[in-house]
């Protein structure tokens, strides 16, 4: 099948969107797929081979952030000329509802067009003011797919319509082959965090307390932190004497965060709201850590309620020093934890999140002119 | 000369307008036909499942489930949502064997149904939402076009089957990295 896949923000930054749609794009073109994907970057921007550079994207403040984006005559012009050379079989757009490359492929767009919806925006003023303008672009759109049940929630909600959830994938052979730092986890056991802790809602306090209560009793016990933040501050609250058994990674790469998570026993996940997926656990699933996560529904969720990785009563910290001193003590429990979330993580693992986005194509090609697929490209739960 | 300006402002007026109502029947078509196609992928998917269950029915020689997937095929347009809102629930109820080849189709055609219906509900209100429309009522736009339905069924989802796992590597080749897409 011939896909043509629309980024709206530049590949020039790092983000969750673009990740999602290069590990898309890759997980397609495993199966077989022409994929070409279009994405605002500089015509000499270093960039893989599938994708096409729209022009220089421009800093534009949108909802309460600055997006790179890339709008305006020229855009279009570039966006149609792609559309004419690519002949898609189907045209996969991602965020098509705000001022972006996404929204002017849909316009011009004559086929079937499948959109997701990733962020759970809450209120757009752009949608707002275009609301007359935005309809018949809706329209174009045969297909939804929205990345979890909040966006999906959101998107209901704005725009009426459903939307088919499926969830983001994760590169699992990626995360189970990284190798760990240099000397973790170590024999006195190791914890894991990642995420920026200065951020009350992931809920790094809880784990705080947890760690120093627990580092007391246990000489060896280490601690290993990584994410956006300034180390001073992580500091700041952790007792001198347990300094040089805290580690902190700072912001890392995807590599990084692979063997990070690789490199230790107990992964934590101590967040106290606003997730709506926990893209996160899946990766810790994937590199095969045991997990510690609050039970937020969501997270509930995505351990198949508490199977895959053991859950602690939300914003708790006496639960989660005591889950955690267990889960240490406990190998075998750790180990069974693990080999269900492979399990689990399966459903998550790129070339099945991608068959059932190809499913979506395939709903959305027929819906567009009436034919109806043979089964056979779309083959199923093969599991490679 | 005044005249004349206002009677440009008439042709230019009348020109926008009549592209507009041009524009206008286009998208009312177009929205017909998508109706009405993703009918037609909806039907075939139903009639894919069935054929699926019975086929699951034979092997497991459950009657019940035979008769519903027999009833849901054979149905009238009148009784088709209620033949099929019964398939479902014999669907529910059954064990399905995740090594078994038909139960794996089934699986998959249930999913395919549950896209096929969404999408059709997305694109029969968008048509409705056209049809309602005053200009299009004042033309008789939605005179030409049949009245497109919803398909009212519950939503007939079925349990994922448990994934074919491929065992991880229980310890990754040492000084192996994995090279990351940034």
């Amino acid at each position: 099948m011939r896909i043509g896949i629309v980024s709206p923000y530049s590949f020039d930054v790092p983000g969750g969107v673009q990740n999602h749609i290069m590990d898309l794009a890759e997980a397609l073109i495993d199966l077989g797929h022409e994929v070409s994907v279009l994405a605002p970057a500089d015509d000499d921007a270093e960039l893989p081979d599938y994708v096409v550079p729209a022009g220089r994207a421009v800093p534009l403040p949108y909802n309460g952030s600055v997006a790179r984006i890339t709008f305006g005559p020229l855009s279009t012009a570039r966006v149609r000329r792609w559309l004419a050379r690519g002949k898609f079989d189907v045209l996969h757009v991602h965020e098509p509802i705000s001022p972006s490359l996404s929204f002017l492929a849909v316009l011009s767009a004559r086929g079937p067009v499948v959109a997701t919806f990733h962020t759970a925006m809450t209120r757009s003023r752009f949608l707002s003011a275009a609301q007359p303008f935005v309809q018949p672009v809706v329209e174009k759109i045969t297909a939804r797919i929205a990345v979890s049940e909040l966006a999906r929630k959101v998107h209901v909600e704005h725009l009426g319509g459903g939307a088919v959830e499926i969830p983001n994938g994760v590169a699992v052979a990626k995360f189970a082959s990284a190798a760990p730092l240099p000397g973790w986890p170590g024999e006195g056991g190791a914890l894991g965090f990642l995420g920026r802790f200065t951020e009350p809602r992931k809920g790094f306090p809880l784990l705080r307390t947890a760690y120093v209560t627990l580092a007391r009793q246990r000489p060896g016990l280490r601690l290993l932190v990584a994410g956006p933040g300034d180390r001073d501050e992580l500091f700041e609250e952790i007792p001198p004497e347990l300094h040089d058994r805290v580690e902190f990674l700072g912001l890392v790469s995807e590599a990084d965060k692979a063997r990070m998570l690789r490199s230790v026993d107990v992964y934590v996940a101590p967040n106290t709201g606003g997730e709506s997926f926990g893209m996160i656990l899946t990766e810790a699933m994937a590199a095969g850590a045991a997990i510690a996560a609050s039970d937020l529904d969501a997270f509930r969720r995505v351990l198949d309620g508490g199977r895959a990785g053991a859950l602690f009563p939300n914003g708790d910290a006496v639960a989660l020093t005591t889950l955690l001193g267990e889960l240490l003590d406990d190998s075998p429990r750790r180990a069974e934890l693990a080999s269900c979330a492979r399990t689990v993580v399966a459903t998550f693992d790129w070339p099945s999140v991608a068959n059932r986005v190809l499913e979506v194509y395939a709903t959305a090609i027929e819906a567009t002119d009436g034919r109806v697929f043979d089964d056979e490209w779309v083959d199923h739960g093969k599991g490679t | 000369m005044p005249g004349m300006w206002w009677v440009v402002g008439v042709v230019v007026l009348a020109a926008i307008f009549s592209a507009y109502l041009g524009w206008t029947a286009q998208r009312v078509e177009r929205l017909h036909l998508r109706a009405q196609a993703a009918e037609r992928a909806l039907d075939a998917h139903l009639m894919r499942r069935a054929a699926a269950a019975a086929v699951v029915a034979e092997q497991g020689d459950s009657v019940e489930l035979y008769a519903a997937a027999r009833l849901a095929l054979d149905a009238e347009p009148g009784d088709r949502e209620s033949a099929e809102n019964d398939l479902t629930r014999q669907l529910q109820g059954i064990e399905l064997d995740p090594g078994d080849p038909a139960a794996r189709t089934l699986i998959a055609t249930s999913r395919r149904v549950v896209l096929a219906r969404q999408v059709h509900t997305d694109l029969v209100r968008d048509a409705l939402s056209a049809r309602r429309r005053v200009l299009v009522r004042v033309l008789g736009l939605n005179r030409r076009h049949q009245r497109p339905e919803y398909f009212d069924i519950v939503e007939p989802t079925l349990p994922d089957l448990p994934p074919v796992v491929v065992p991880a590597p229980a310890h990754p080749a040492e000084g192996v990295l994995p090279t990351a897409p940034v």
